[in-house]
């Protein structure tokens, strides 16, 4: 019988260890598809012998004996094995006549195991492979989702994703892109290729506001989670450190972001006694140490502008006036028009509204904002904060039309009337 | 592995400036490459009004004056390399002066490649052999019944050995799909790597050969008789010559 203290450990070995088994196989005998059976067959002896002979001392290195010795299995019976096998001989995987019943050997390879899940992450968020397929085999072969779980998370048949992951991996071995840590020449904008895969993973959840959406809201755990094991891989890179906090810091809001009704609460009108103190703290330690080695990059700019926002104890007392000057380095850093749009923002907030609607007015020309709802959006706001009701109920209208989705809609209609109201009052 | 480099102009001919910058650094990279035994041939193509697609339909020949994609992208060249990984090819790829004005998709061949005689004579320039031409096997993506496939792949094969016996292929090989494609740019400096063919039409390559012929009469009917001329189409248009 599954005692809880057994299962818990089940659930912590998984979490833990799925990344390090599927990396493990990987590096040793090259098939992704294999590798991923396997460490199944492990978790699911696991879940078999644990409870009868105990939670072995490692439960990694068990893990990942054993489903070592499952490939073995499965590559003595499969056809195409011999080739694959003498391959993963040559890595000293074979061990003679295993014995699954012994308990396994501890192998003490810890750096190489390190080394391996930084492989995979790294093979995982290839830039030669689409963007899609980099999330969903970042979220299967590291984090161990089923292709079940990031079907439901990103809104698509599990037939959809399953092809997704197919294609992924097949690009993989078909266009020879190699299992390994990118040279050092190639570290830093493969890092920011890693970063970004988490930070997409990140704000796919996060945009999930709703009960029904509580799927998707798990993909922030997970970006936080495999952002953390990227931290630990890499202690010395200041710009995972500030993906790491930037994603913590806003995650410390996710309680107090969205009403009783779906409906969205801007960081204003948000109960900042909801925010997540303990994950503040982490994020803003990260960012501090981050910041001290002097190598600033866009995420650790965006994670000081959280920041900002999470020091401030009410939004009056909010220091717009550095924020504006952070955008002004991310803007320098990032050209975007939508960077541009925040620092629009950040200026008016800072007591200069008609110098930030002179920002938006620039930013009205720019093709690529031309559906862009949170540009009329702001230029209301601001107008709105002028005391320009009528102009602003006019922007507000034509936001309506461009908003996303039904929580955005929601709030613009209410901010609408809340105009339309001061007029007629 | 073996890689393609399909280099593709991307809005008709690159301007004057770009294209006297191209013509001075890339003999250069072709040194560097072949010093380095990573670039084994590679040709540019005549323009793309001189080609020919080929279609064979009802047992009768269908040819069309220009390229088979009608977009304003077109192959200019292309160079087989010798990789370690798709990572070198990248590498490689954006080091070659075409990336960066236009663009460069890397394919990976299908397995067994083999460069015999001829197209170590092709690599050369020496075209004693008759004029050098590219036919391009374009696939339409719809696959034909497992008979038909069957059918073309054993026909090809055939195809190919009677070139071979006549002494008209230098090389011809297919490459895997266009899924595996990666495209490359090089803008401010950077490397700019997307995933997926550049031109993004429903037609893709599936496959180069090159042949030594008479001319153009001839290169028009040896790709008449590949079996993929009666299913897809194959795209027929004469090497530059040095």
């Amino acid at each position: 019988m599954t005692t809880p203290t057994v299962q818990r450990a089940l659930d912590a070995a998984f979490r833990q260890e799925w990344g390090r088994v599927v990396a493990a196989l990987i590096r040793r005998t090259g098939d992704w598809d294999l590798a991923e059976e396997c460490a199944q067959d492990a978790f699911t002896e696991a879940l078999r012998r644990w409870p009868v002979d105990g939670v072995p001392q490692r439960p990694g290195a068990w893990l990942t004996t054993v489903a070592g010795n499952r490939a073995i299995d499965r590559l003595r019976r499969g056809a195409r094995g011999s080739e694959l096998l003498e391959q993963a001989g040559r890595e000293a995987l074979s061990r003679p006549d295993t014995d699954e019943d012994a308990m396994p050997e501890p192998f003490d390879e810890t750096d190489e195991i390190e080394d391996d899940r930084l492989r995979l992450i790294f093979t995982c968020c290839h830039p030669a492979l689409p963007l899609e397929g980099r999330v969903a085999l970042t979220l299967r072969s590291l984090a161990g989702l089923t292709t079940a779980e990031i079907a439901r998370a990103f809104l698509v048949p599990e037939a959809t994703m399953a092809k997704r992951l197919t294609r992924t991996k097949a690009k993989i071995a078909a266009a020879g892109i190699p299992y390994r840590v990118p040279p050092a020449h190639l570290l830093p904008e493969r890092t920011a290729g890693v970063l970004a895969v988490l930070y997409l993973m990140f704000n796919e959840g996060h945009s999930a506001s709703s009960g029904a959406e509580l799927i998707r809201a798990g993909l922030c755990d997970e970006a936080i989670r495999l952002g953390r094991a990227l931290q630990q891989m890499m202690p010395d890179e200041p710009e995972t450190m500030g993906a790491l906090a930037l994603m913590l810091l806003h995650h410390s809001r996710r309680h107090a972001r969205v009403g009783g009704d779906g409906e969205l609460i801007t960081l204003e009108d948000q109960d900042r006694g909801r925010w997540d103190k303990v994950e503040i703290q982490e994020g803003l330690r990260l960012l501090e140490s981050a910041l001290r080695r002097r190598q600033v990059g866009p995420y650790q700019l965006q994670a000081a502008i959280a920041a900002c926002h999470a020091r401030a104890g009410s939004a009056a007392e909010t220091d717009w006036r550095e924020i504006a000057g952070l955008y002004a380095l991310l803007e320098g850093q990032m050209p975007s028009p939508v960077v541009r749009l925040n620092r629009a923002v950040a200026v008016a907030m800072a007591g200069d509204i008609a110098a930030g609607l002179a920002i938006v007015d620039e930013l009205s020309g720019d093709d690529r904002l031309e559906r862009y709802y949170l540009l009329e959006a702001t230029r209301a706001d601001l107008l709105r904060r002028s005391g320009d009701q009528d102009a602003a109920a006019a922007a507000y209208e034509r936001a309506l039309p461009l908003a996303p989705s039904e929580v955005e809609r929601r709030y613009l209609l209410s901010r609408l009337q809340e105009v339309g109201d001061r007029t007629a009052g | 592995m073996k890689y393609v480099l399909f280099i593709i102009c991307s809005d008709g001919l690159p301007a004057p400036a770009d294209l006297a910058v191209m013509q001075r650094e890339c003999p250069g990279w072709v040194k560097e490459m072949e010093g380095r035994g990573v670039r084994l041939l590679g040709r540019e193509l005549e323009l793309p009004e001189t080609a020919a697609t080929v279609r064979v339909r009802d047992g009768e020949t269908l040819v069309t004056d220009g390229p088979f994609a009608e977009t304003k992208e077109f192959v200019a060249g292309f160079d087989v390399l010798e990789c370690a990984d798709l990572d070198e090819a990248i590498e490689v790829a954006a080091k070659h002066p075409g990336s960066w004005f236009d663009t460069i998709e890397i394919r990976p061949f299908m397995d067994g490649l083999e460069l015999g005689e001829a197209a170590q004579a092709f690599a050369r320039n020496d075209d004693s052999a008759g004029s050098a031409y590219c036919l391009m096997m374009c696939l339409d993506g719809t696959p034909g019944s497992p008979e038909e496939e069957a059918a073309v792949v054993r026909e090809s094969k055939a195809w190919g050995q009677d070139l071979k016996a006549r002494r008209l292929q230098a090389l011809g090989h297919p490459l895997q799909h266009k899924d595996t494609a990666t495209t490359v740019r090089v803008r401010d400096g950077e490397t700019l790597i997307s995933d997926g063919p550049f031109i993004e039409t429903r037609e893709f390559i599936g496959g180069i050969v090159v042949i030594n012929c008479a001319g153009r009469e001839q290169a028009i009917e040896i790709a008449a008789a590949h079996p993929l001329a009666r299913h897809h189409m194959i795209e027929v248009r004469q090497f530059c010559s040095e």
